[in-house]
């Protein structure tokens, strides 16, 4: 009591400081976004991040080039042009008239000095492993209007990557990542109140079409039942990553957010390094039923890592239906053959990785089981699920069949192979030779050309690799208030790009 | 009183002890925070780089001397997450427990007094067992579960509350204290009605009535100086219940305190402020331990004659 009282006394109301709640009152001025985390920080050459990139990109900073993301175009953005002038190098024509929201003019200098910092510098930006692997660039400003990148082999796709490289003034840090950062988008930060929210205001200096909303401001909840309260109650215009429960209220709409999820087969380890058994698990996944009754139907069953509109992936490709008796014979025949199709299958699922995750993780393990394979579920946190996802694999752990949630925003399946497919692939626990060379041969190629040559290996891996059982292509849900008018697409759960909110016509605030 | 002191300051502070030196050792077999900080392809140089200007190279017992040796000189190292420093996340995030835990023990103790001693001073009357009643499904029902209701009833059905959040008026307390307060609330209910029915039976309270005491003198004036030994004790541990466990209450609503702070810690392999939030944790519950017991002593001159010198 004495406590209590002290404590009351002592610290008066400093949590209750401030009028209009975390996320403000709705003035029709300020956009007003619940996130479901804080972003750990701003920093842009981290906007690869989904937590940061939502918050970062298209908004705070900017691109040299944009990736539409529903006709997987390239649109200008801080460069005007761009073209492959040498087999190893392009050259970008840097928009005039851009300054950066200190004031500073942005010219190819900075342009130069952004990639330079995000690719080649010692400050390890998830930018550059997810985007540029190992590879240096060489940049150079030849004035202030024009830049070339010189990559260290022939790269068709260097503008798609460069797309993810946020340009900031030549004044930032090269020794440490910066907290809170300064780019020549539509909106500044203007403060961050640790644990409760980011306010952004409008940048009057923005070079393009000015933001309808004076100020944005976001907020976090990971509770999704309380995100979507939100809106229901009129405290945000925007909640990301809803429950599917909440799928048919008019305030939300689904979107195809680029994520694929599978089961990796670890194919080092017996009963799964016998392709017939990868290929009963194949076989033996009710897609439908799990879309169905655990996604909440906001999801399509898959064949393959990457979704429709991503660079090599092919309509040709069906999700395969269920089929146990084909499955209970190929556990059998490999049984026969000496596979010990009895040891104990551990199948790891990371929690929070979707919307009925553990339920699916279960029907999977029933599904399993029911060809007569032995699994165990472990459902795990993050930082445990990424040891069994990327190399060096943990030792002496069994076989794992893991389950993962790619998610593809550049657009290009040559992202996806390199990291899931290679032999040697971060993310990949075998491959053959042969994928190997046609992933290679794949990623010198451009236009149709490269479209088809990566249908193609992704089509092999089903037919000789097996690495991956397919599950599903999501969707994500967004909840959206009657006051706003705003169209998700592919790239919403990565970069909600502010200026393309419009308030709804006649809509009240 | 002093032997007394000192006797509990000795025994309190070996778990205090044991508390900070488990979770460092706990926290470093839990993995490598590398895997999460640094990209995919992050060349084994740049690993090696992060892990040695971190101290993960080091080996467990010289990080434990180092984190030690840092600490006593209130150096609680960096964030990984955000890369600001662990002290200052952890100092900016406990005000904000404490004040949900002060203001949700506060209301507890007050109400449930209230409540407990009619329900006492009418043994099997219809208060007492609608009191019964409703203090055993408050001490029964689930935090989450409570607290979600809460949200979609009083926030979006009623419209009378928020259903998150830090920053506005009073109303922002109501849905996160009341979902902290059911559980001591219903504890303390049955606790105080048991101590006060003991002692509104015993001869003094007696000997009270027949001398025409009001029935509020003989509860608040003889019965309940008497009853309120065993409600301190159980009002401390629910205290440092409340300061350990805000987590999903901060998680629900928002609120950036010290539990959500340490959760997150520990899903990030933030070993610095994970580290920093349980010292400081663990040495307010030492202090609130001592306090209890000390208030303990002060009502109850039989506890520190039971101390040997």
């Amino acid at each position: 009591m004495l406590l209590a009282g002290a404590v009351l006394m002592s610290s008066g109301c400093a949590v209750a400081n401030s009028a209009g709640g975390d996320t403000g009152r709705a003035d029709g001025r300020t956009l007003r976004v619940v996130l479901t985390q804080e972003p750990p920080t701003l920093e842009p050459c981290e906007a690869s991040l989904t937590g940061t990139g939502v918050v970062v990109r298209s908004n705070i900073t900017e691109p040299l080039v944009e990736r539409d993301p529903t006709s997987g175009e390239l649109n200008p953005l801080l460069a005007t042009t761009w073209k492959q002038t040498a087999p190893r190098t392009w050259t970008f024509d840097i928009r005039s008239g851009v300054t950066f929201q200190n004031g500073a003019p942005f010219t190819a200098k900075d342009a130069a000095f952004s990639i330079d910092r995000a690719v080649n510098s010692d400050l390890a930006c998830n930018v550059e492993g997810y985007v540029f692997g190992n590879d240096d660039l060489e940049v150079e400003a030849v004035n202030d209007g024009r830049l070339t990148v010189t990559t260290e082999k022939p790269d068709p796709i260097l503008p798609l990557r460069l797309s993810f490289v946020e340009i900031v003034p030549r004044t930032t840090d090269t020794e440490a990542k910066v907290r809170v950062p300064v780019g020549t988008g539509p909106y500044a930060v203007r403060s961050w109140q640790a644990g409760a929210a980011i306010s952004l205001d409008r940048f009057d200096g923005y070079w393009g079409e000015a933001p309808a909303f004076a100020r944005a401001r976001y907020v976090w909840r990971s509770d999704a039942s309380v995100r979507a309260a939100m809106i229901d109650k009129g405290e945000a215009e925007i909640a990301v990553a809803l429950d599917p429960m909440e799928a048919e209220k008019d305030t939300t709409v689904a979107y195809p957010n680029n994520e694929t999820t599978a089961l990796r087969l670890d194919g080092r380890e017996p009963p799964l390094d016998d392709i017939r058994v990868r290929r009963a698990i194949d076989s033996a996944v009710d897609r439908d039923g799990i879309v169905d009754a655990l996604l909440g139907g906001l999801a399509e069953p898959a064949g393959q890592l990457v979704p429709p509109g991503v660079v090599g992936h092919s309509d040709g490709i069906e999700a395969p239906r269920q089929d146990v008796a084909e499955a209970r014979a190929l556990v059998r025949e490999a049984e026969a053959d000496g596979v010990p199709t009895d040891r104990q299958i551990t199948l790891v699922a990371r929690n929070g990785m979707f919307s009925g995750v553990s339920e699916t993780a279960e029907a999977l393990q029933y599904q399993m089981r029911q060809i007569g394979l032995n699994v165990r579920v472990r459902m795990a946190d993050t930082a445990t699920h990424l040891q069994y996802q990327l190399r060096p694999l943990p030792e002496d752990v069994g076989p794992v069949a893991l389950l993962i949630m790619h998610g593809n925003q550049a657009g290009d399946a040559a992202f996806t192979t390199s990291q899931y497919l290679l032999s040697d692939g971060p993310q990949s626990t075998f491959g053959t030779e042969t994928l190997d060379r046609r992933i290679a041969e794949a990623g010198a190629l451009s236009g149709h050309e490269r479209q088809q040559a990566f249908a193609g290996l992704l089509a092999e891996q089903n037919e000789s690799v097996v690495q991956y059982a397919h599950l599903a292509h999501m969707n994500g849900l967004l909840g959206l208030s009657p006051s706003i008018r705003y169209e998700p697409d592919s790239a919403t759960g990565d970069e909600l790009r502010l200026t393309e909110v419009r308030p709804a016509e006649g809509a009240k605030h | 009183m002093i032997p007394f002191l000192r006797k509990r300051v000795i025994s309190s502070a070996v778990p205090l002890v044991c508390v900070v030196l488990g979770v460092f050792f706990l926290a470093r077999m839990t993995g490598d925070p590398v895997d999460l900080y640094l990209p995919l392809s992050a060349t084994a140089e740049q690993r090696a780089e992060f892990s040695a200007a971190q101290g993960f190279d080091l080996s467990v017992p010289e990080q434990l001397w180092n984190y030690l040796v840092n600490a006593a000189h209130l150096d609680f190292g960096t964030s990984l997450r955000t890369g600001q420093s662990a002290g200052s996340m952890v100092i900016d995030a406990f005000p904000v427990t404490l004040q949900l835990a002060g203001v949700t023990m506060l209301l507890a103790i007050t109400g449930a007094v209230l409540v407990g001693s009619l329900a006492a001073y009418r043994p099997n009357s219809l208060i007492d067992r609608v009191a019964s009643l409703l203090s055993m499904t408050a001490a029964s029902i689930p935090d989450f579960w409570f607290a979600i209701m809460g949200v979609l009833v009083f926030g979006v059905g009623l419209g009378l509350l928020p259903t998150s959040g830090t920053l506005g008026g009073p109303e922002i307390w109501v849905l996160p204290v009341a979902t902290l307060l059911i559980r001591p609330f219903g504890v303390l209910v049955q606790v105080v009605r048991g101590s006060m029915v003991t002692a509104l039976s015993a001869p003094y309270v007696k000997i009270a009535r027949s001398k025409g005491a009001t029935p509020r003198r003989v509860v608040f004036g003889h019965a309940l100086r008497n009853a309120v030994t065993p409600v301190l004790t159980v009002a401390g541990d629910l205290t440092v219940g409340l300061v350990n466990g805000a987590v999903i209450v901060e998680t629900i609503f928002g609120w950036p305190g010290i539990g959500k702070l340490m959760i997150d810690s520990i899903l990030q392999r933030d070993f610095a402020v994970l580290q920093a939030a349980v010292l400081l944790t663990a040495v307010t519950i030492f202090a609130l331990n001592i306090l209890v017991d000390v208030c303990h002593a002060l009502t109850d001159p039989r506890v520190r004659q039971a101390v040997p010198a």
